[in-house]
């Protein structure tokens, strides 16, 4: 075998030993759904089984059936994703382009609300929501994801709009564009990838939030992290329909995932190719 | 004054709505009777149960068929007294902070919730939860008679105790017991141990990896209910004490053997995994015939006898905790109990009790038992006089041979109210010392160094 030839099968094996690493937990919950709690828990496991859709039945049908958590889940997601968007566009454009007193104070303290435990402010949380009654509420549990969503999307935004040249914007200014049809027209067709990224990411952090969910939410709104964990009781796990949650919660970001892709590889190549600058 | 004139639909109406109110009369009547019959029981009760009528409970519990069972009874609650109730599930790690939350700041969310019982010393301190014994003593709000408070098991009521005043009504109970493989047993020619000597014989004598049969296994994972569940057991049976001379002292020479003793028959016979379990795990594997012996709480038994699950059904046996060198058995005696929130209205509060009147009476406990027409049944109602119910007891002696018996006499005679340090702090000292367990388990350091790191760490802790 040539020394070309051992090289490739090398960097074949390593290849595969990663996919497996990186597929496994996805594969095996999929295994695992489609089994018996009996198959389930075998021990060695069985990877030859007779697979059911119990598990599914059950989970979507059955009386503690998630399907109002997958609801919550997708109405907090969605809520958080468009909010933080229509407010961290605007934000980062003007981090990135406006001059402005304070600027550089404004954007460490933007980043600074990332740095606090999520853990030290859920009290201060749970009594502002508790005294304005919007404990259990859509809009009480999006408010509170906003405040970690939106510095991040901020963040994330103002690298692309940073990397966008400033003479296309000035262009848009000499043709008598106003600056918010130059923002609408000219520059957020241009950061369309970058936007896409942060779309996903912060539909992603909103989906899979535990911590805040589980002191701000109730009977009324019960995301899909929290539903999840009663099939974790202090009597016994029930390992497949634990698996086929985790299937059902997975499936949405996999197909926003599937459809943001294109936009996503575009986004994040875009800073390589363009050099713009901060003003 | 205009007239009443009847047309031919105003006629047709009334009459068909008369004819379906006299049709379904004997329906509504039949239901109202069977309520009648369903509530009798109840209403024997000398006291005014509609007293609270019109208020609105919340109550936090955790995900369990026990609870469950007691939440399908709701509409009875609601014909009986008046008051609506609204469960709230939340697992069972973050039910303890999410009701600290709520009582730390006074919301009054949760009128009452399933409440761990190392945690009343920290509630009582603070104040957050209202003494029980005034609303035990009341005459209009407790009927002594009908209620038998003391025929609730007295290991779980001086669990919900702190300095003899009571916060919480046990609702249901663990003790911890051995659960052993008997067909395993047998063969071998071996009895469940009486001692933790005669313990590590017997993991020894089974223990063959090589047959995917393991000796014993026991919580090992880090965390205030996990291997600090099974450790204070051992420094207990060993003779430690946790408030030597009024200072909370871990690292004493009994802790030290105990600790040592724990990490070696992890090592030596449990399977290595079992340094992560939790008890399902345990209980997951004994299920599947990999482990001949396990020390833990006795509600397992359903779990290791699920039809659907298990492998061994009709090869288990019990017994109680093995006695340490000092001659002691010491089990745990957890419990979820009910305590009252106190940052709420009087009328709320008593609307609280008479919730927790009802869902800890005998015949609750009862409906949510053996007399529950689902599919689970309970394994720590927390009525000694049911534990004696021939129906009961021939319910849980389909767990296997001895259980009942190994339940009550641990029950009876093998806890001990000061198993883990009583104290406010609890809760921070149970994760210290749940960390120094776990380097000990995994070898990280020696059973000295991990102890005296923990007490190090707890001393200021006991200060502030």
């Amino acid at each position: 075998m040539s020394a070309n030839r051992i090289r490739f099968f090398a960097l074949l094996a390593i290849s595969l030993v990663f996919l497996l690493a990186w597929a496994f937990p996805v594969v095996w919950s999929m295994l695992n759904s489609l089994k018996t709690d009996r198959d389930a828990l075998a021990y060695p496991p069985k990877l030859i089984f007779s697979p059911t859709l119990e598990a599914y039945r059950d989970v979507l049908f059955g009386s503690g059936s998630i399907l109002p958590n997958l609801i919550s889940s997708m109405v907090i997601s969605v809520g958080t994703t468009i909010v933080t968007m229509l407010m961290a566009v605007p934000a980062a454009y003007a981090l990135a382009r406006l001059r402005f007193r304070g600027k550089k104070f404004a954007g460490f303290y933007v980043l600074a609300t990332q740095m606090l435990p999520p853990v030290g402010i859920i009290i201060p949380y749970f009594l502002v929501l508790r005294n304005i009654g919007w404990i259990d509420t859509y809009q009480g549990i999006i408010l509170i994801y906003l405040s970690f969503s939106l510095p991040f999307a901020i963040w994330l935004l103002v690298s692309y709009f940073e990397d966008i040249p400033f003479e296309m914007e000035e262009a848009a200014y000499l043709d008598g564009a106003s600056r918010l049809r130059t923002l609408w027209r000219i520059i957020i067709p241009q950061v369309r990838g970058g936007i896409a990224v942060t779309i996903v990411f912060v539909f992603l952090n909103a989906w899979n939030e535990f911590l805040f969910a589980v002191v701000l939410s109730g009977n009324t709104v019960r995301p899909v992290t929290v539903a999840m964990f009663n099939f974790v009781s202090v009597e016994q796990t029930l390992w497949a329909k634990l698996a086929a949650v985790s299937v059902l919660a997975m499936l949405p970001v996999v197909v926003l995932g599937v459809v943001a892709q294109k936009h996503i590889v575009k986004g994040l190549t875009v800073g390589a190719v363009k050099g713009g600058g901060r003003r | 004054m205009r007239s009443f004139r009847p047309t031919r639909r105003t006629f047709l109406k009334t009459g068909t709505a008369a004819a379906a109110l006299i049709g379904m009369s004997p329906a509504l009547l039949r239901e109202a009777r069977a309520q009648d019959a369903d509530l009798a029981l109840y209403r024997s009760a000398k006291i005014d149960w509609q007293q609270a009528s019109g208020e609105t409970l919340t109550v936090a519990v955790i995900p369990a068929s026990y609870f469950e069972n007691l939440i399908t009874l709701a509409p009875q609650f609601k014909a009986l007294t008046g008051i609506d109730l609204r469960f709230e599930k939340i697992p069972p790690a973050q039910i303890r902070q999410k009701c600290v939350i709520d009582l730390t700041s006074k919301t009054g969310t949760y009128s009452t919730h399933a409440a761990d019982p190392m945690y009343y010393s920290l509630y009582a301190a603070n104040k957050w939860v209202e003494p029980l014994d005034t609303y035990l003593k009341d005459k209009s709000l407790t009927d002594e008679a009908w209620f038998k408070f003391d025929d609730i098991i007295p290991a779980w009521r001086s669990a919900d105790s702190v300095d003899g005043k009571l916060y919480g009504v046990p609702y249901d109970g663990e003790v911890t017991i051995q659960v052993y493989r008997k067909d395993l047993y047998d063969a071998k020619g071996l009895k469940p141990a009486d001692t933790l000597e005669a313990y590590v014989a017997n993991a020894a004598a089974l223990n063959n990896p090589n047959d995917r049969i393991w000796g014993c296994a026991l919580r090992g994972v880090a965390g205030a209910g996990q291997n600090m569940y099974i450790y204070p057991s051992i420094f207990r049976e060993f003779g430690g004490e946790w408030m030597k001379g009024g200072k909370l002292t871990v690292n004493g020479s009994e802790a030290e053997a105990a600790l040592a003793w724990y990490v070696d028959v992890m090592r030596k016979y449990a399977p290595a995994a079992a340094a992560n379990w939790n008890w399902p795990d345990i209980a997951d594997a004994f299920s599947q015939g990999t482990v001949a012996n396990y020390i833990d709480a006795h509600s397992s038994a359903s779990v290791v006898n699920n039809p659907e699950k298990s492998k061994v059904i009709g090869k288990v046996g019990y017994a109680r905790w093995p006695k340490g060198p000092s001659g002691k058995r010491v089990t745990s005696i957890w419990n979820w109990g009910f305590p009252i929130n106190a940052a709420q209205s009087d009328k709320r509060k008593k609307a609280t009790w008479l919730f927790i009147q009802w869902a800890t009476s005998a015949e609750t406990q009862a409906r949510t038992a053996h007399r529950f027409a689902g599919p689970t049944k309970r394994s720590g109602v927390n009525r000694a006089s049911i534990w004696k119910d021939p129906e009961y007891v021939k319910l849980m002696n389909g767990f296997g041979a001895n259980f009942v018996e190994a339940t009550m006499q641990a029950l009876e005679h093998d806890t001990d109210v000061d198993w883990r340090p009583r104290v406010p702090q609890w809760p921070a000292i149970g994760d210290t010392m749940a960390t120094a367990i776990q380097s000990a388990l995994s070898g990280q350091a020696t059973v000295k160094a991990a102890l005296d790191d923990a007490q190090r760490r707890i001393e200021p802790m006991m200060r502030g």
